[in-house]
């Protein structure tokens, strides 16, 4: 019942939310951050009174047993630690939003549904309903970028729609054909984890499912939609895109494939890393050619999900874990640079590097923060994104020097773009558009506060982060047959 | 406890950096100046009594444990500690610290407040992560320290923000150091794999017990890293376009702490470069190939700061010839001496040009010996330190040591002797040439600046430690546990010559108008054997091209960053993902051609009629509609999950 709670809490919060504006201003704002404090609340005391076995807490229910469908949410280090970025982003979305006006309620509404949708992604384990919940968290994001986006709003969320939608159809069917050819009609990962299909078959299901996650990491070269839904989206959506939405894809991937496809992900995982090497780069790459800095960062977003794509393919401890690590760590560094841009573009209107620049003299604290995530950004020691990064490639050197030295070329092209951006923003002399620059408020400055906390605690004393994803780590690298190192 | 009391010592310039830079208190310029110098000098205080009590020899190798990770099955211990390398290199990088610090207080008194405690706080930062390298005993701290100093490098050089050129030259050195840091991290990666432990001390073995093949690439790697950061061939052009940081930055991070960390990178892992002749023979030739290069640069440069630049890349390949003859402790003692000399010589080139009306032009400084005595004289020391004039000053005592390690070292070790003489010689050619022009009467009087006691203070205590440091370079040689090289009498004699001829080498040039013309003519050499020019044909330019092509802009000639003006984002970029797009497209079309009798265009809605269709859809989205539409989906969703609910309770 507690794990249901943190679906449950976001959904019926954002329908009570809706209602929130009735008992006075900016109620919907509150109502949101108290049902976010609510659920990461129940979320601390399940962890804390967790289990010490693999799970830390585990809840099954029947819902049509003659369907084989049943709820079945399980929680370990790895859930846990998603459950608390999506409601700590939620926190952060609301604080990002406060100039948001239009249909508030609203808005407010769809930021709880998309959190509420993205945790049962991260809880379920009946396959069913997660290729539901899969699917239908593409809605309040779809509908967050369509209706509170920028100008070219609409073709970026059908784009958006199109990709992720067409995507699912391959988890869905894998899912169906697997449900209907067990012996008996089940939809239980753990069950299905069981039974005894062929190499070839294996790899056919993992491709169905692998197009749905890497859609959603997004991997080139299934990447288009995500620069023009970052571009379009407002800050919260780009916000919940990058920290919450890609990280379920990853998610999938950590998870599902070792449990249920271990012979096809055996079979498939050279051309995985293959293709997150070429990502890497390519999207590293694409980024030093952008000129829109939101467009910038999410280019750097593809280059960095590239990464956990190969850390899960890798099949190896340090791999894994540095795939699970940057998946916290880009949570938090790429959320806070698409709060500052966000705040830049709220207060000059653009986000074109161009018109921008001068910004340590007009908003140091602004400066300050920037120079912060830049850090992060090119993977600094000292920053959970560099543990991540460098744990990947430690991984990669026990598998392939190749891949590895792909992975290292990455950080001087991190240098590159992430010098760009900060040159452009930061440094020279205000422009037009940044002559008179409102420094960031108390509301702006507390969430970037908490992610490079969070992103500097992580790097700094990573046993925490990297002891929570261990179970998980473990779990995944059983079936493979590889043990610890 | 001691072994605590270490871990302290990088602490203050860490605290002093949050304080500076986060600014709770909004201090003013004398708090922030204070704060600044208090947390600049404190590690001196406190390592002071350490490193004094380990030369004696009452403090022992002591490893100071801060925290452990727990990676699950093995653990990594970050950790401290004092041996021989870092407590003579922590003394010194405190020393010269202090010294630049102080000498800074004085130097940046007119900035604004807000610039000050940017570089006040990112000196602070930068020797936190310095004395990190030095101290370290594991090579995630290491690391850390080492990627800590890149950063803050780049933050320094392009302190003046309004200038693109400093941006430019501090994203240059950054990019630069970061190809070889990429490489440092390779090889600790794979020594890690190597030891399954990251204490530096297990990290050595493992690499020497590794097989062949991996343990060359590992110290290929780590001495890759090294040339990077020493800015020695081929990566050595980031350093004298970093000369655009102020000088105070220049004296502590680009010639007497942080480029020389290459050094001690390879000092600390030298068994592992020994044990390869191949790798030892690379070290000493990158080594002396770099010697001889900077110092022909330096000789043709009309800009004193770039002069100096040239020089320091000069002096640490003496380093690297050292540890490639199988002598880091003479590197060692090189490392030191160069440090005090070479932090003088920026500083006391800094009053000069001050005092010649901000010019760091060489020729404009006639008469600033007038004008600022003090400096000028310890300028004078310093050249004479960095020139190596015999006996009376301990820079040529350190590169004797150096020479004589070579020539000891076999046939090979002598030729590389032979040519690093010739650097020597060249060494005192440029390093008086500041001091002939500065001597020479000023077309008019320049006027004579004070001296301030705290910029003029760490100059005669630098001078005097130029001298005096003749006394420290057996010493140290003999702590790191190696022998002073005496090969003999006649190989003495023949650096003793070289220095003199350097010193006469330096009248002729600065006073001949015929060398004087050659050496204005000598651009090319001037321009760093135009490798800038090199680098941008076959490197930066055809990656500009790739990232134009990819991202589908027209390939420019320039877009550095003042150069970026063109606003046409012509094309549609990205061919991957618009050839997916396309893909589907297509495949949207041949699904959809015998339902629809026209083409439509289902993701980019590019025919008008759907674009009209989907601003229809759109206008009703905002007409209150879509709020029933979201419930209607809200309202579904609670309804499946309460009859789930149900189903469970029924």
């Amino acid at each position: 019942m507690g794990l249901s709670l943190q679906i449950l809490l976001p959904f019926f919060g954002g329908l009570a939310v809706l209602f929130a504006p009735r008992f006075g201003r900016d109620m919907e704002r509150w109502g949101t951050v108290a049902v976010m404090a609510l659920t990461l609340v129940v979320l601390l005391y399940s962890v804390v009174n967790g289990d010490s076995g693999r799970w830390l807490a585990f809840t099954r229910i029947d819902w049509a047993p003659s369907f084989g469908i049943q709820v079945l949410l399980a929680m370990d280090g790895l859930s846990a630690a998603m459950l608390a970025i999506s409601a700590g982003l939620g926190i952060v979305c609301v604080f990002v939003s406060w100039h948001v006006t239009h249909r508030s309620a609203m808005y407010h509404a769809v930021i709880c549904w998309t959190i509420a949708t993205a945790n049962g992604v991260f809880l379920s384990f009946d396959l069913l309903v997660f290729a539901f919940f899969w699917e239908l968290m593409i809605v309040p994001a779809f509908l967050l970028i369509g209706l509170w986006g920028h100008g070219q709003r609409e073709s970026a969320a059908m784009k958006f729609l199109v990709f992720n939608a067409v995507a699912g159809l391959g988890l869905l069917a894998a899912v169906f054909w697997m449900g209907a050819t067990a012996p008996e009609i089940t939809f239980d990962a753990f069950v299905l984890a069981e039974s005894d299909y062929a190499t070839w078959v294996q790899v056919l299901l993992l491709l169905g499912f692998a197009l749905a996650f890497m859609v959603k990491l997004p991997v080139p070269p299934f990447h288009a939609w995500l620069p023009d839904a970052h571009t379009q989206a407002p800050t919260a959506g780009s916000i919940l895109l990058a920290g919450l939405l890609l990280k379920t894809g990853a998610y999938g991937l950590f998870r599902f494939p070792p449990l249920l496809f271990p012979d096809g992900l055996m079979a498939l995982a050279p051309y995985g890393m293959a293709l997150g090497a070429f990502g890497v780069l390519y999207g590293a790459i694409l980024a030093c050619g952008q000129f829109d800095a939101k467009r910038l960062i999410a280019y750097t977003s593809i280059s960095h999900m590239s990464i956990v794509l190969m850390g899960v393919c890798g099949g190896v401890h340090f791999a894994l874990a540095g795939a699970g690590v940057e998946m916290v760590a880009h949570a938090f560094s790429s959320s806070a640079l698409f709060l500052l841009i966000g705040a830049l573009q709220q207060r000059t209107g653009t986000r074109d590097l161009r018109d921008l620049g001068g910004l340590q003299k007009t908003a140091p604290a602004f400066a300050t923060s920037f120079a912060v995530f830049f850090a992060a950004a090119l993977a600094m020691p000292g920053t959970a994104n560099f543990l991540g990064e460098a744990l990947v490639i430690t991984g990669m050197f026990q598998v392939n020097w190749a891949f590895a030295a792909i992975a290292l070329l990455s950080l001087i092209v991190s240098v590159l773009y992430a010098t760009r951006l900060i040159g452009a923003i930061v440094f020279g002399k205000p422009k037009a558009a940044t002559a008179t620059f409102e420094d960031l408020k108390p509301h702006e400055l507390w969430p970037i506060i908490a992610l490079g906390a969070g992103t500097l605690f992580f790097g700094l004393f990573p046993q925490t982060l990297v002891g929570w994803l261990r179970p998980a780590v473990d779990a995944a690298l059983l079936p493979l047959g590889v043990g610890a190192p | 406890m001691l072994a605590y009391f270490l871990l302290l010592v990088p602490l203050p310039p860490l605290g002093g950096f949050l304080l500076l830079a986060l600014d709770p208190y909004r201090l003013e310029r004398r708090a922030v100046m204070a704060v600044a110098l208090a947390a600049g000098i404190a590690p001196l205080v406190l390592f002071l009594p350490v490193a004094l009590g380990y030369f004696a020899g009452s403090i022992g190798d002591t490893i100071a444990p801060a925290f452990t990770l727990n990676f699950g099955q093995f653990e990594v211990a970050l950790a401290m500690q004092l041996d021989a390398l870092s407590a003579i290199a922590a003394l010194t990088v405190t020393v010269v610290a202090s010294c630049v610090m102080i000498y800074a207080a004085d130097y940046m008194a007119s900035a604004r407040v807000a610039d000050l405690r940017r570089f006040f706080a990112l000196m602070n930062l930068f020797l936190a992560g310095m004395l990190s390298v030095v101290m370290a005993a594991d090579s995630i701290v290491f690391f850390l320290g080492w990627e800590l100093m890149g950063l803050c490098s780049f933050f320094l050089i392009s302190y003046n923000m309004n200038s693109p050129r400093a941006f430019a030259a501090g994203r240059k050195a950054f990019v630069m150091t970061r190809i070889a840091d990429a490489a440092l991290l390779a090889g600790l990666l794979l020594l890690f794999l190597e030891a399954t432990s990251v204490r530096i001390a297990d990290l050595i073995p493992a690499g020497l017990a590794a097989p062949e093949q991996r343990a060359v690439v590992i110290a290929v790697l780590l001495l890759v890293g090294a040339l990077g950061k020493s800015a020695q061939l081929p990566f050595q052009t980031w350093l004298p376009t970093a000369m655009a940081g102020p000088t105070p930055v220049s004296a502590l991070l680009h010639s007497a702490t942080m480029v020389a960390a290459g050094a001690i990178l390879l000092i600390r892992f030298a068994p592992l470069i020994e044990a390869h002749p191949g790798v030892a023979a690379a070290t000493a030739i990158a080594g002396v190939a770099t010697a001889v290069f900077g110092a022909l640069c330096a000789v043709a440069q009309t800009d004193i700061k770039r002069l100096l630049a040239y020089s320091s890349i000069s002096q640490i390949g003496f380093m690297l010839l050292a540890v490639g003859m199988g002598a880091p402790g003479v590197a060692m003692a090189h490392f030191v001496v160069h440090a005090l000399f070479k932090s003088l010589l920026f500083m006391s080139a800094g009053v000069l040009s001050h005092a010649s009306g901000g010019t760091t032009e060489i020729r404009r400084l006639r008469g600033s010996a007038y004008a600022a005595p003090i400096s000028f004289a310890t300028y004078v020391v310093g050249a004479a330190a960095l020139a190596g004039f015999p006996i009376l000053s301990a820079g040529w005592w350190s590169k004797e040591a150096v020479l004589g390690a070579a020539v000891m070292a076999g046939p090979f070790g002598q030729f590389l002797w032979l040519v690093a003489l010739g650097s020597a010689a060249l060494t005192g050619v440029y390093a008086y040439r500041p001091v002939w022009s500065a001597l020479r009467s000023p077309v008019e009087p320049l006027p004579a600046i004070k001296e301030n006691w705290l910029a003029v203070g760490p100059l005669i205590f630098l001078a005097t430690a130029s001298v005096l440091g003749s006394f420290l370079v057996g010493p140290i040689v003999r702590t790191m546990g190696g022998t002073v090289p005496h090969a003999g009498l006649g190989v003495e004699v023949m650096g003793a010559l070289a220095a003199i001829a350097g010193l006469i080498g330096s009248v002729v040039v600065s006073f001949s108008p015929v060398w004087s013309a050659r050496i204005k003519r000598a651009r090319r050499l001037r321009a760093g054997m135009q490798m800038d020019a090199i680098y941008y044909a076959f490197l930066v330019r055809p990656y500009r091209r790739v990232v134009h092509k990819l991202s589908g802009r027209n390939a420019r000639k320039d877009t550095s960053h003042e150069a970026e003006t063109d606003r046409t984002d012509g094309g549609m970029g990205d061919p991957v993902g618009t050839a997916t797009v396309n893909l589907g497209l297509w495949l949207a079309r041949v699904v959809t051609a015998p339902f629809v009798p026209d083409r439509f265009d289902l993701v980019t809605m590019r025919s008008t009629r759907e674009v009209r269709r989907a601003g229809v859809w759109a206008r009703r989205l905002q007409t209150g509609r879509l709020r029933t539409y979201v419930m209607a989906i809200a309202f579904g969703l609670g309804v499946l999950v309460i009859l789930g609910w149900g189903m469970t309770w029924g």
